[in-house]
């Protein structure tokens, strides 16, 4: 399997930015993220504050971003990263079902916008989980809630399906999956999950569901979540101004590293994160 | 070295004093992952005795100690289990919940 030079997790200025350098600095580079870019991106009325681009809408200047990535041979790999798991001398990167390398990690994910569900953190792990072709087979026969925040959550539904005893759907922003004899949809809104050591409970607007684990699957999960071990400030990794982490070799750069959440500063740090990743891969004589 | 336990055959940790017993499955990322780490504190830590559990194989001793989600790694004192790590940790976080036990 190749082992990348640099992986960039996210396609917002920041992960764009870090890509452009690393190319220039002849790195071999993974830019996982979506093709369409960064829907926080596009959706911009305007940018006023962005040098050398005047008015511009958050959709042209997406546009621009990718004619740049085409310019430059970058290609864009879309998938959603589980976990990155920091190995010591390398990373293994969880996207999908596959489990990539990289030897550094620049980390530009964007900030998770909305709150968590009360026990939801207190939880996770015991009885909450945040991957279901992770923690599926520990489910067979049982009911499972699924809470589905991101586009992929219907899919991962349907593979629930196949092995749990039964599904409780909850569409919270995604596509319906396919109702089954097991895969039940509910249009109730989910206000906390309960238990005692384990979760045992999701409580909606309209009722209690007892469930032998809660699935939440959304498209931005916490710093921790994302990297085990990193260390954090809030919704934030905490980084230095080299955008160093505590972990060697893993960098972060734009909101996730901290506000102001402005375009113009996540470009500045991204840049910074790829040169700090360039200079890493120099000292470790790789 | 990571002694496999087999037949949910406990007997080993029971009678350790100091033992870490880490809960995987193959068919489970993170617990690939956190195997190779498991490994290098096996041949680090002289004085914790280390096991690997496969939940499949394993299924009663899954149940008995509650395990919901894997990777879990368990800290045995005499028996006894004495904390639970759920998830991935790398390899210094990992060294350090082991040895705050010791």
């Amino acid at each position: 399997m190749e082992r990348y030079d640099i992986a960039i997790i996210g396609t917002g200025p920041a992960g764009i930015s870090a890509a452009l350098t690393a190319k220039n600095r002849n790195k071999s580079i993974l830019l996982l993220g979506s093709a369409a870019l960064s829907p926080k991106l596009t959706k911009a009325h305007r940018i006023d504050n962005y040098p050398g681009l005047t008015q511009i809408t958050g959709a042209d200047f997406a546009q621009k971003l990718r004619e740049q990535l085409d310019t430059m041979g970058i290609t864009v790999t879309e998938g959603q990263v589980g976990a990155v798991y920091a190995m010591g001398d390398y990373f293994g990167l969880q996207v999908g079902e596959e489990m990539l390398e990289a030897k550094t990690v620049i980390v530009a994910a964007g900030v998770m916008q909305g709150k968590l569900l009360p026990g939801e953190d207190r939880y996770l792990g015991r009885g909450v989980s945040y991957c279901a072709t992770c923690d599926a087979r520990l489910y067979p026969g049982k009911t499972v809630a699924v809470l589905g925040y991101s586009a992929e959550a219907s899919k991962e539904a349907e593979f629930l399906a196949e092995i749990a005893g039964k599904v409780l759907y909850f569409p919270m922003n995604s596509a319906i999956p396919k109702e089954s004899e097991n895969l039940v949809i509910l249009h109730e809104k989910p206000q906390e999950i309960l238990g005692d050591k384990t979760a045992g409970t999701l409580r909606t607007d309209q009722g209690e569901h007892k469930t032998d684990c809660i699935f939440v699957l959304r498209d931005a999960v916490m710093p921790e979540t994302l990297v085990p071990g990193v260390e954090t400030d809030g919704p934030h990794i905490r980084v230095n101004l080299q955008m160093q982490t505590n972990i060697p070799g893993l960098f972060a750069a734009g909101d996730i590293a901290g506000k102001p959440y402005q375009y113009v500063k996540a470009a500045g740090q991204g840049n910074v994160a790829a040169l700090s990743a360039v200079s890493y891969l120099q000292n470790a004589g790789k | 070295m990571v002694r496999e336990i087999t037949n949910n055959n406990f007997d080993a940790v029971r009678n350790a004093p100091f033992a870490v017993v880490d809960f995987n499955a193959t068919w489970c990322g993170p617990c690939r992952m956190l195997g190779p780490i498991i490994d290098e504190l096996s041949d680090e830590m002289d004085d914790v005795e280390f096991f690997s559990c496969d939940v499949d194989d394993n299924g009663d001793l899954a149940l008995v100690f509650g395990i919901q989600s894997i990777p879990a790694v368990g800290v045995f004192k005499n028996g006894k289990l004495v904390d639970m790590s759920v998830g991935f940790k790398p390899k210094a976080a990992m060294e350090h919940f082991i040895s705050t036990h010791a």
